[in-house]
């Protein structure tokens, strides 16, 4: 295997495991093991949320560096673990590198669950944490349409690129405008219920944890950072649930 | 009776849910929503014991934590697939919620006690997942130590 080839499969490794997901310690670990075992004299790995800079020795002593830049990040954990897998037969096994290719398109192609059944998903995400807060069937119901609405919102705004911070404001907008107007309308007492619930298909569960495995691992940069996200994430729904509440006190309404 | 079950399986709901969103493989759903409900368990038993909300969080994420470091390790599967799922039933998404409104409404003493509440809870979750994170590689890696974990290839330059 080329160094070429060798700095393109360990860097497309990387970047799947990174853009979807995965913990810093992971895809610093991974490509580094990949490129030992791809037969690397020395490889040091740099990754933070946005880039991974990679610098390899061949075996002849050749140097050789590159970088690469992550624009869009995902959560896609089926593809985490398949890469996972993958790199794990890289180091075990001898794979050539264009049956590597061949597995990386794979992974990359495999279809994700069917659009209706995910946007379905964070509606019953919703329906079951306004049960979960304590309301009643009813109110859970609302909490499903709105779970529907979030998911379709972040949809859109997402393919135009917006960034993290609005759309969790529009979210929590959202949630609670509706919220609102049902209670409005004599459908349900509990607007409590169902806004803590239904903000919860925005919680950044996935920024938390990784947050936190990363700065036990040692990267605090990373750590940090994705920490600053969820905060960052939680503000946005706050302030998003308090437009439409703080609007409706000023104006006299409850 | 139904009272304390009731939360659990909202929470397995929740989590099974959440799984869905996050594209975890089909045969690992079930096992990832597990996690959320043993964590709601795990909340619910102690309540009779313990009175403090924080320790009670403390106590289901080490729970969830430990759980999701096993499956891990026996299902060869990144750690966060299953932690990162059973966790959000026990993010104070309510408080941040109390937290915004008292704020909103003027009641700073309130607002601030309930925002230090929220902060504590999540520091019980962080702390929870390092206590328990840390331990097991700790094990592991002593378990593992003087044994190679990669076969490496016959490389040139060793001849």
């Amino acid at each position: 295997m080329t160094g070429a080839q060798l700095s393109h499969i360990a860097m497309e490794i990387g970047v799947v495991l990174l853009s979807n997901g995965a913990e810093t310690y992971r895809v610093e670990e991974s490509m580094q093991r990949i490129c030992m075992a791809m037969g690397a004299r020395n490889a040091e790995i740099f990754v933070v949320p946005t880039t991974i800079i990679m610098g390899i020795t061949l075996a002849n002593g050749d140097h050789m560096t590159r970088t690469h830049r992550i624009h869009k990040r995902g959560i896609d954990l089926m593809k985490v673990e398949y890469i996972n897998s993958l790199s794990r037969q890289v180091c075990y096994e001898d794979l050539s590198y264009d049956d590597v290719l061949t597995e990386l398109h794979r992974i990359n192609s495999a279809p994700p669950y069917p659009y209706f059944l995910q946007v379905l998903a964070l509606g019953f995400v919703s329906l079951m944490f306004t049960l979960f807060f304590g309301g009643n069937f009813q109110a859970s119901c609302i909490g499903l349409v709105i779970g529907i609405g979030i998911k379709l919102q972040m949809d859109v705004m997402t393919r135009f690129e917006t960034n993290i911070f609005f759309i969790n404001i529009v979210g929590g907008f959202i949630a609670a405008t509706i919220a609102l107007g049902a209670t409005g309308l004599g459908l349900t007492s509990q607007m409590d219920a169902i806004i803590i619930g239904s903000i919860m298909t925005l919680v950044p569960g996935l920024a938390i944890t990784n947050s936190i495995r990363d700065i036990i691992a040692g990267d605090y940069l990373s750590g940090l950072t994705k920490g600053i996200e969820a905060l960052l994430i939680g503000t946005g729904i706050a302030t998003g649930v308090g437009i439409p509440l703080g609007l409706l006190s000023a104006f006299g309404g409850m | 009776m139904m009272a304390f079950i009731a939360p659990c399986l909202y929470a397995f709901g929740g989590s099974f849910a959440f799984a869905l969103v996050f594209n975890i493989p089909k045969n690992k759903l079930l096992f990832s929503a597990i996690g959320g409900f043993l964590g709601q368990l795990t909340y619910v038993l102690f309540q009779f014991i313990i009175a403090s909300d924080v320790a009670l969080y403390f106590l289901a994420t080490i729970t969830i934590s430990f759980y999701a470091e096993m499956m891990a390790r026996v299902t060869k599967t990144p750690t966060t697939l299953y932690l990162a799922v059973a966790l959000i039933p026990l993010v104070p998404g309510g408080g941040v919620y109390y937290t915004m409104l008292y704020l909103l409404g003027g009641s700073i003493d309130l607002g601030i006690t309930t925002g230090l509440h929220t902060l504590g809870i999540s520091g019980a979750l962080a702390m929870g997942i390092v206590l328990v994170s840390s331990s097991i590689n700790l094990i592991r890696k002593v378990m593992l130590s003087g044994r190679r974990k990669y076969k490496r290839p016959a490389v040139p330059w060793k001849k």
